[in-house]
């Protein structure tokens, strides 16, 4: 019995090992894998990268390789029908903008728990979407 | 439309921000001049008689500070803005060349052995960077096996495209990514960084540079392997690699986990710092000097100079990395094969129609390769400055390369790697080599016969001495100089800032970007106005600096690396990796 019949539920996918626990646990939430929106957040690309000054990568193609990635990932009978989404930008500010856009009624984030240093200087995406989100998040320990 | 205002918007940014940077930069050289003019009205500064002890640490820096610049300061009535400039420049010295010059230019006290008499005007020491880089240079041409001079012909066809599949993994061509990684590496050390090898070195210096060059080429194969080797491919089909990468999951193999984290950490910070120095302040310094060389031949007393070239470089380079205007910065890099191609015919012509001096000038530069003439410092310094120039120009040994190669698309990185090996040959045998040929033939460092080029020499001011050597030949070749100039310095700032950026997203993360690039562009300004031999010690120590964690590390892993090679090798006698046998092409 899903908990949340009929809602769409976001779930941020970094391609770590935490995206497929985060997804199987979404899957038990919904009553069918339609209802995942799987997003993924690439950083925006430099225009001093060599792929973009030899015009062989831009943000399609990129979208189009990160689609296939996740669909890749998630092939997985189960996960059938899911929603591959991919953003660029900020990870924290893409999340929570597209659970906004797509009327999301949960968020499902692994929280990897950067510690030290890098939590000092990079902070965490988990923390930023629980911060910003305008819908219910649920934060997975890693 | 919302394009160029978005552009707009972060211009102005900038702008404040830099203007921030400016007057922050200000006090905190204010600070260090009041301390500065404290101590210079103590005439006898030598007398035991320090003046409070809190001063006097501080009082002892600057003194050396002045020392240096004692012998051509005149005390000549300055403007307030040369007043200014000078300030900046003093502070620069202070808290970033000398403690640099004091850990990288540690010599090992061979400096007592240097020839002492007459003038001194070069390194007569070994410098234990210079050292470093040469014994780095000669165990991976002996570990790889003569990789430099065996995998030469390979090399070429690799990069013709023989060899490319474009269903390999990655973002560009064997060709694409080493005309990506000469953008960078092709700059004013090829111009301006040999004129003032041969103006301190003498003509003898060119073939020290040569040999570098030859040893560069086993170096930059290794550090390219193994930037293809732990590239990271993200799912949107991007690729990052580079020194950062392979220190730390490289040496994590090794179970060197934690040295593997200090040297990329250490790595990362340091080219942030070459990434100003090397591949910003220096570019625009030199190419400056070129361009006001060429101007006060026409307008004689022109004036400010520095600081429009300075605004404009700023602006053009500020477009690009901020504004992200792409179109500018792929015309720059791909402008740059046909400026180097322009560079080497104009200095072939001035060969050709000295045609009769070229026997002589190589016979001058092997003599002098190995002489005792003290004016160049002995065997020693020659071989020294020699080095110094060829690293500085192709970069093998610091590890920057690899950024750029590991994009390119293959399944082999080995074959990546012996691409790179043509970059010090390019870059230092060919280009390099026409350089000093010309300097060396038009005898513009001689010093004897041209007494003006003494002051461009002793302000290692190589870019005036290259278009002097130009100007000698024909009245207008200076103008195209400039634009050879400007156009390497630019496309060299613009790949610089890249492998600077690469590295402040390894350490801070890439949302703080914007950071990096605005204190890039404070970089680009302060070349413009600090003098050339401050910028060319910083320089110097920050790019060479990265050559110590990357070449620890490549000595490290270099079994694992030979044992690749001799795996790529083997199958690549026995025809394996042709395109016809392994993707049936053709």
């Amino acid at each position: 019995m899903p908990w949340l019949p009929k809602k769409t539920v976001v779930v941020p996918v970094d391609f770590s090992d935490n995206s497929l626990p985060a997804m199987e646990a979404a899957l038990e939430l919904v009553a069918s894998p339609g209802e995942i929106h799987a997003i993924y957040v690439m950083a925006e690309l430099s225009e001093r990268d060599p792929g973009v000054i030899w015009g062989t990568i831009d943000d399609a193609k990129r979208t189009q390789n990160a689609k296939e990635s996740l669909e890749k990932a998630f092939s997985d009978a189960k996960f059938q029908g899911f929603t591959p989404v991919v953003r660029i930008g900020d990870p924290g500010n893409e999340i929570v903008e597209y659970a906004q856009d797509a009327g999301a009624d949960l968020i499902v984030i692994p929280s990897r728990g950067r510690t030290g240093l890098d939590y000092l200087l990079l902070g965490s995406v988990a923390e930023r979407v629980t911060r910003l989100a305008k819908c219910p998040v649920l934060v997975l320990r890693g | 439309m919302p394009k160029i205002r978005k552009a707009l918007t972060a211009f102005s940014i900038t702008t404040l921000l830099a203007i921030v940077f400016y007057v922050a930069l200000n006090a905190a050289i204010a600070q260090t001049t009041e301390q500065d003019t404290a101590g210079n009205q103590q005439p006898a500064e030598e007398s035991p008689d320090p003046d409070g002890g809190a001063q006097k640490d501080a009082n002892n820096k600057t003194d050396d500070a002045n020392q240096g610049g004692e012998e051509t300061e005149e005390p000549k009535k300055l403007s307030a803005w040369e007043k200014q400039i000078k300030r900046i420049d003093d502070w620069f010295k202070t808290y970033l060349v000398e403690p640099s010059n004091a850990f990288l230019g540690f010599d090992f006290g061979t400096g007592k052995f240097s020839t002492e008499n007459g003038k001194k005007r070069s390194d007569t020491s070994v410098p234990f960077i210079v050292a470093w880089l040469l014994a780095g240079g000669v165990f991976f041409t002996l570990r790889m096996g003569f990789i430099n001079v065996r995998a030469f012909w390979h090399a070429i066809r690799l990069t013709k495209g023989d060899y490319d599949d474009p269903a390999e993994q990655g973002e560009v061509s064997h060709f694409q990514a080493l005309s990506s990684a000469l953008s960078a590496t092709v700059g004013l050390g090829n111009i301006a960084g040999v004129a003032i090898a041969v103006g301190l070195g003498g003509p003898g210096a060119v073939f020290w540079m040569i040999i570098a060059g030859i040893f560069g080429m086993s170096l930059k194969f290794a550090e390219c392997s193994m930037g293809q080797i732990y590239r990271k491919i993200a799912p949107d089909g991007t690729v990052s690699g580079g020194p950062m990468r392979y220190l730390k999951d490289g040496l994590a193999e090794y179970r060197l986990g934690a040295i593997g984290f200090v040297l990329a950490t250490i790595y990362a910070f340091v080219c942030l710092f070459a990434s100003f120095a090397g591949g910003c302040m220096f570019q625009v310094n030199q190419s400056m000097n070129a361009i006001n060389a060429q101007i006060l031949e026409v307008a004689p007393g022109a004036k400010y100079v520095d600081l429009i070239y300075g605004g404009i470089m700023v602006v053009a380079v500020g477009l690009v990395i901020i504004g992200g205007i792409k179109r500018i910065a792929t015309a720059a890099s791909v402008i740059v094969p046909f400026m180097c191609g322009m560079y080497v015919l104009v200095s072939l012509y001035i060969l050709l129609t000295n045609s009769d001096e070229i026997g002589p000038a190589f016979g001058t530069i092997f003599r002098s390769a190995f002489t005792m003439e003290s004016i160049y410092g002995g065997f020693v310094g020659v071989m020294v400055i020699g080095i110094k120039r060829a690293v500085f120009s192709n970069e093998a040994g610091t590890g920057s390369a690899s950024i750029a190669h590991s994009a390119a698309k293959t399944d082999e990185p080995i074959s990546e790697g012996i691409v790179a090996l043509l970059e010090p040959f390019i870059d230092t045998i060919v280009v390099c080599t026409m350089t000093g040929l010309v300097i060396v033939i038009t005898g513009v460092f001689d010093t004897e016969t041209n007494p003006a080029m003494a002051t461009y020499i002793d302000a290692q001011n190589g870019a005036a001495l290259t278009t002097a050597a130009w100007r000698s030949q024909v009245p207008w070749f200076p103008w195209l100089l400039c634009l050879a100039v400007v156009l390497f310095a630019f496309s060299t700032m613009i790949s610089w800032s890249y492998y600077g950026e690469r590295c402040w997203s390894h350490l801070f993360g890439a949302r703080t970007s914007l950071v990096y690039r605005i204190i890039f562009l404070g970089f680009v300004f302060l070349g413009a106005v600090a003098t050339a031999t401050n910028v060319v010690n910083f320089s110097d120590n920050a790019l060479m600096a990265l050559a110590i964690p990357n070449i620890v590390g490549l000595v490290l892993m270099s079994g694992k690396l030979r044992g690749k090679l001799d795996d790529y090798w083997t199958r690549y006698k026995n025809g394996e990796l042709e395109p016809a046998t392994k993707y049936g092409k053709k």
